[in-house]
Formats: structure tokens, C-alpha cells, sequence
């Protein structure tokens, strides 16, 4: 009989990945839906530490599988290990966050196991009838909403994207208790060999490719002020971009305008700083998920398609915002 | 009815056709490729009194009817487009405003400098978001004590930058009209050089291309309240109606091009030898010039008709609209035809075909949209 709700609690470089945790979260609901437990699985090498964290964040149970064979991710020994622990416990539940390794992880995993899968859910819920796992996730570009079941097969699985489930707050008091899991491996399975990790510093990618934009028009006065939406861009993980009336004063260069003679941007969020809206611009972002609009005239039509619009000056909002979202991400 | 011209007006003819020929012509080619201004022709038109032609005497212009103004920018639009339209823009879209609707001090103060040409003038209603629906404006103005603040921006301004003076159109309220919530639309003058007033995009054009377009930024702009143009809540009756002058000076040009244009193709086909024969020996070259030359009097009947009736009719909204919209139209199709009976030497840009061609297209647009002119004459005649 399947039991618990297990995540594969993602590290790199021995540093728990945020997604691990926030499905960590995720998983106490479903398991709490379900009167069952959470539990996570820790692979890699000289983790054992990190179990204690995982505790804090709500599983009851981590289950770690420390070798030197998972010091870096490779598909082979990684999937090696988790279907060895899939195939030990039995779970209900499986949920893998949906990062590079995740989404690779996970689907040789299913096939080698012979069960469902689901991609980048954006919701979980346990079903109060079938207490089956409904998975929804967006489809055709986010034109539908598809909710998948997996019914005649164990565990169901799911990867998440980061930054969609909420994490618990670490908590030192709660308990739960450690298992070391050991998986046995040959030298053969190590059918990749790393030649080497290069990790780059965050370098500007184009415009059409972020998710979140944040927009200067001319409203935002002189190309110093960029820096200001930098600044939050750069809190934001997003990118900065523009309307005309910026790149011909020459405050920013061509390849970041937004509009009907620059780039049309459908990102999850178009923050929109000193930007009129009048139709060349708002052609090329109208499609953003989410628009929000800071100006000082609230005539502008840039509120006709906004989401959320801020009547105000943004020398006074934007350092404000950057500041909201710091405190948010140091949390 | 008379449709002989009268000695004077052949006398004015002559003087800016033998200006065109000397100042304009040499010049033309080189104004489109470098997209340049021609600062030293406008300064010369200036001198001969071309920017001061239907402005009365006392306030320093030439005191001359609008058929003279329309016969000179259609002389200089037969051999560079971009030239007319300088000249339109000043006369009939600033000079013709402040005349009509100033205050004697207004003019007294505004129009001596235009109409000597020592300023340069231009209009300013397009925005992007309020092209042919001109009431669309976002540009505001609010009256604070003794000044007027101006916010907002206006897009593809002829003469823009160049110019001194500019006509400004702007929201100064909002009324009620049976329920009906309307803005309230007032014109302005705004003198360069105003804090607060600057020049964004230049604007990269397919034809007239030495023509300056601009768009105009206005950030808290203060101009005095005196610089009310007109009173306040009649900006919009007062734009429509400097443009159906506009309008008489676009035909103009339109005009101005599509003669332009014929001209040109007649020489041409009397010397290009083709099978042995001029091609102005086949047939279809003779009908199709045949058919260009029908039109272009036709258009000319029209425009001239127009320049009439504003000198002698209060309202001259249709005559305006049905020569804007026929010469327009005349001056695409004759320049098209003219490039193709040039046949591949007409595509090559030592030709002024391919340039009157670029330049025809603009007037089937601004000052009012060939749709727009249909709207004018159609909704007078169901009135």
C-alpha cells in the first residue's frame, strides 16, 4: 500500500535548492489532506547536515543517500538512487522542483519506475473523493489549464516550478527523524563524465526570453535613472527594458525596445515606470501576464491595460519597491 | 466665370517658378538623400516674402489672396516636395490660426517675425494615440495663477525643431454634454525655447524627406495665460478649421508634384528611343499622358476653386476636403505612372520620378487621411 508524500530536496554544491523546501511546504499540505507524512530525500555527498534544515521546514522524515558517486548531479547515479528509494518505500507521492535537474531527473525516473508524470504544475490538490493528486499545469502557452490525474499507478509524480508553492517557515523545534539509505554502485554507473561546471555571472539576456521586465518611458526623466530600474530588475531577476522615447534620447540602447517598432515581450510581469501606453508601445507588451502601471498622470492609457497601476511618482515607488522586495526575498 | 489669371497672379507665378527653377531644383535631390533641412532656401523664401504671402500688410506679410500662397507652393512642390510643404505648414498652420483667432496683440506680437520668415512656424494637434481621432488628445493644460502648464506629447510635427512658433493643441477640462462626459480642447501658442518644451524623435520618413518632423515633448511646460490662442474650450473647432486651410495648401502640393511630375515624363518620352521611335510615339504612352494631364487639370480646378472660396467664403470645409482628397490621389497615380514610363531609369534615384513618387504618398495622409476628407464631403452631403 503507497504512503507519504516524498520531495527530492535538491542541492547543489551541498546548498539546499529554495524549490526543495517550498515543496517541502507544498507536501505537508497534501500529506496533512491525505493523514499521511512528508518526506524528503536528500542525494549527494557529505549532505548528511543538511537534513536538520529540511526537518525545520516541515518533513517528518529525510531520507539521505550519502555517496561520493552523488557529489555532482548525473543523470545515471542520481536516478539510480532515487528509484532505489522509491522502490524501498513505496510512496504515494513524489514532487521534484522543476529546475534543469529536476526536469531531467524526474521523467527518467517515471519511466524506470513505469508511472505518471506531470510538468511544471503550477497547483497540487489531493481530490476529498478519489484522494488521487490533481495536478494542473498550463498548456498550448498557457492557453489552457490542464488537471491531470494519475490513477492506476504509484508513486504520482509531479515536477513544480520554482517560486510557485510558498515554503513554511523554518521552524528549529519541530523533529523527525534521518535515515541513511544505501544504494549500491559500480564504476559503470558513471556513464557521464563532468569535464567541468562553469558558473557565469548573471549576465542581461534579451528582452523577449525574461519573465519579469521592468519598463522605463520617458516619464523616468534622464538615463541615470535606469540605474533605479536596474536596481530593481536586478532584486526581481528580471531584465530592464524600454519604450522609443528612451532609446532615441539615447538613454539605452535599441535591442531593449519594447513596441510596434521594437520587441513585442509577453513576460509574467511588465512593470511599466513613466510609460504613456499609447498603442506602439502597448502592442508589443499588451500579452504580458501582468501589468503594472506607475505614473503620475492617471489619465495615462497605460492603466487601461494594466493590472495594477500606481498613480504616483516613481523616483518615490520604484527605490520603495526594490527595497519590499529585498525584505520579501531575505525572508 | 472667369479661369483666365489675372496679371498679377501670372506676375507671382512667374517670380516663384524662376525661384523654384534656380534655389529649389538644384537642390532637391541632395535634400532627400541627406535628409536635411534646406535652412538656406527657407532663409531666401524669407527675403522674397514667400512666408508672409496671404498675411496682411499691416502685420508685415504681403497682403496677397490664398490663390497666390497655393500657386507658390505649388510651384515649388513641382520640383521638391519637402520645400511646399515647409511653406504650407508655416502659412496655413500657424500664420493662418493666430490671424483668425489672435488677439491684436497676439498678432501684433506673433505675426511680423512669421510673416517676414525671421520665425518659422508649425502646429501641433497629432499625438500618438490622437491621429484622425483628433479629440483622443492626452496633452493637458492647466491653468496655474498666470500660467498655463502643458504636459504631454505630439507626434509627427512638420517643421518641428526648426520652427519658432507652435500652435498647441490641449486638454483643459472636461464638460458635460447631455450626460455625455467630452473633453474640453483649447489651442495654444508655445514659443521655442520654452522650459519645459523639447524635441524627441526625429522621425525617419519614406518621402519629403528634407521635410523636419518631430515630435514635441511638453514636461510641465509654462506658458503665460495670454498664450491662450482663441478662447478657452474652441481649441478643437479652431484646429479643424486651420486645417481645412491646411488642406487647400497639401492640395497644393499635391498639386505641385503630380505637374511635377508630368513635366518631367513629357521630356522623357520625346527623347528615349526605343524600336526606333521616341516611346512617346506609342499609343499607350499618348493615353496614358493623355489620361495624367486630364487629371492634373482637373486637380488644379479644384484647388484653385478652394484658395477661392477661403478668400471669398466663410466656410470652405468641402471645397478644401474634395481638392485635397482629388489632388492627392492624382498626384500618387500621376507620379506612379511617371516612374513607369521612365520605365527602369525611373527607379534609379538620379531621376526625380522615384522622389516625387515617395513624396505623393505623404498627401494622401496628413492634414486628414483621404478617409477623413470622404467623411468631411460625405457627411455634408447627408447633413
Amino acid at each position: 500500500m503507497s504512503r507519504d508524500v516524498y520531495v527530492f530536496a535538491e542541492q547543489r554544491d551541498g546548498e539546499l535548492q529554495k524549490v526543495g523546501i517550498e515543496l517541502v511546504g507544498k507536501a505537508r499540505e497534501l500529506a496533512d489532506d491525505l493523514g499521511q507524512q512528508v518526506a524528503a530525500v536528500l542525494l549527494g555527498s557529505g549532505v548528511k547536515d543538511k537534513a536538520q534544515e529540511l526537518i525545520a521546514c516541515g518533513a517528518d522524515k529525510v531520507v539521505v543517500v550519502d555517496d561520493v558517486m552523488l557529489k555532482e548531479y548525473v543523470t545515471e547515479p542520481y536516478t539510480k538512487a532515487l528509484t532505489a528509494v522509491i522502490n524501498a518505500k513505496d510512496p504515494e507521492i513524489v514532487l521534484y522542483g522543476a529546475s534543469s535537474i529536476g526536469r531531467d531527473l524526474a521523467p527518467r525516473v517515471s519511466a524506470r519506475i513505469h508511472t505518471g508524470l506531470t510538468a511544471d504544475c503550477t497547483a497540487l490538490e489531493i481530490d476529498e473523493e478519489t484522494k488521487l493528486l490533481m495536478m494542473t499545469r498550463p498548456a498550448f502557452g498557457g492557453n489552457i489549464m490542464a488537471t491531470i490525474v494519475c490513477e492506476d499507478f504509484r508513486p504520482q509524480m509531479a515536477t513544480v516550478r520554482p517560486g510557485v508553492m510558498k515554503a513554511l517557515e523554518s521552524d528549529a523545534s519541530r523533529s523527525g527523524e534521518v535515515e541513511e539509505f544505501k544504494v549500491e554502485f559500480s564504476a559503470a554507473d558513471m556513464n557521464v563524465k563532468v569535464r567541468e561546471t562553469v558558473k557565469t555571472a548573471h549576465k542581461s539576456v534579451d528582452i523577449t526570453e525574461a519573465k519579469i521586465l521592468v519598463s522605463g518611458g520617458r516619464g523616468i526623466g534622464s538615463a541615470d535613472k535606469f540605474k533605479m530600474l536596474e536596481e530593481l530588475a536586478d532584486v526581481m531577476e528580471g531584465e530592464v527594458s524600454s519604450s522609443r522615447a528612451c532609446v532615441d534620447s539615447g538613454w539605452i540602447s535599441a535591442d531593449r525596445q519594447v513596441g510596434q517598432t521594437g520587441k513585442t515581450v509577453r513576460p509574467e510581469l511588465y512593470l511599466a515606470c513613466g510609460i504613456s501606453g499609447a498603442i506602439q508601445h502597448a502592442a508589443g507588451m499588451e500579452n504580458s501576464e501582468f501589468i503594472v502601471a506607475i505614473n503620475r498622470d492617471e489619465d495615462a492609457p497605460i492603466f487601461d491595460i494594466a493590472d495594477l497601476g500606481i498613480v504616483g511618482d516613481l523616483n518615490t515607488i520604484v527605490p520603495k519597491l526594490t527595497e519590499a522586495v529585498k525584505a520579501v526575498k531575505a525572508k | 466665370m472667369d479661369f483666365a489669371l489675372s496679371k498679377k497672379h501670372e506676375m507671382a507665378r512667374t517670380l516663384f517658378k524662376e525661384f523654384a527653377e534656380n534655389e529649389v531644383k538644384p537642390l532637391a535631390q541632395d535634400v532627400d538623400e541627406t535628409e536635411q533641412f534646406p535652412k538656406e532656401t527657407v532663409q531666401k523664401m524669407a527675403k522674397n516674402g514667400f512666408l508672409g504671402i496671404p498675411i496682411p500688410k499691416e502685420y508685415g506679410g504681403q497682403g496677397c489672396d490664398p490663390l497666390t500662397y497655393v500657386m507658390c507652393v505649388e510651384e515649388l512642390s513641382k520640383v521638391c516636395g519637402t520645400t511646399g510643404v515647409i511653406v504650407s505648414a508655416h502659412t496655413s498652420l500657424c500664420c493662418d490660426p493666430i490671424q483668425t483667432y489672435g488677439t491684436e496683440e497676439q498678432k501684433k506680437k506673433y505675426l511680423p517675425d512669421l510673416a517676414s520668415g525671421k520665425k518659422l512656424g508649425a502646429f501641433g494637434l497629432t499625438e500618438p494615440g490622437a491621429g484622425t481621432d483628433a479629440q483622443g488628445q492626452q496633452t493637458k493644460a492647466v491653468l496655474d495663477g498666470n500660467e498655463w502648464v502643458l504636459n504631454g506629447s505630439k507626434c509627427f510635427i512638420t517643421n518641428g525643431k526648426e520652427a519658432d512658433v507652435y500652435i498647441v493643441i490641449a486638454v483643459t477640462g472636461i464638460i458635460e454634454k447631455r450626460g455625455r462626459k467630452l473633453k474640453e480642447i483649447s489651442a495654444f501658442i508655445v514659443d521655442k525655447g520654452t522650459p519645459g518644451f523639447s524635441f524627441g524623435t526625429k522621425e525617419k520618413k519614406m518621402g519629403i524627406r528634407g521635410s523636419s518632423t518631430y515630435e514635441l515633448i511638453f514636461e510641465d511646460c509654462r506658458i503665460p495665460k495670454e498664450n491662450l490662442l482663441g478662447k478657452q474650450g474652441k481649441g478643437f473647432g479652431i484646429a479643424m478649421h486651420t486645417l481645412d486651410g491646411g488642406r487647400i495648401g497639401i492640395a497644393s502640393q499635391a498639386l505641385g508634384l503630380a505637374e511635377g511630375a508630368l513635366e518631367a515624363t513629357i521630356e522623357y518620352v520625346k527623347e528615349r528611343k526605343q524600336f526606333g521611335r521616341t516611346i512617346g510615339q506609342f499609343q499607350n504612352t499618348q493615353f496614358q499622358l493623355a489620361d495624367m494631364a486630364t487629371k492634373v487639370e482637373a486637380a488644379k480646378l479644384l484647388v484653385y476653386k478652394a484658395a477661392m472660396a477661403k478668400a471669398t467664403q466663410k466656410v470652405y470645409s468641402v471645397e478644401a476636403a474634395m481638392a485635397k482628397l482629388y489632388a492627392a490621389e492624382v498626384a500618387m497615380e500621376v507620379t506612379t505612372k511617371a516612374v513607369q514610363l521612365h520605365g527602369g531609369y525611373g527607379y534609379i534615384r538620379e531621376y526625380d520620378v522615384e522622389r516625387m513618387m515617395r513624396d505623393a504618398k505623404i498627401t494622401e495622409i496628413y492634414e486628414g487621411t483621404s478617409e477623413v476628407q470622404r467623411m468631411v464631403i460625405s457627411g455634408n452631403l447627408l447633413k
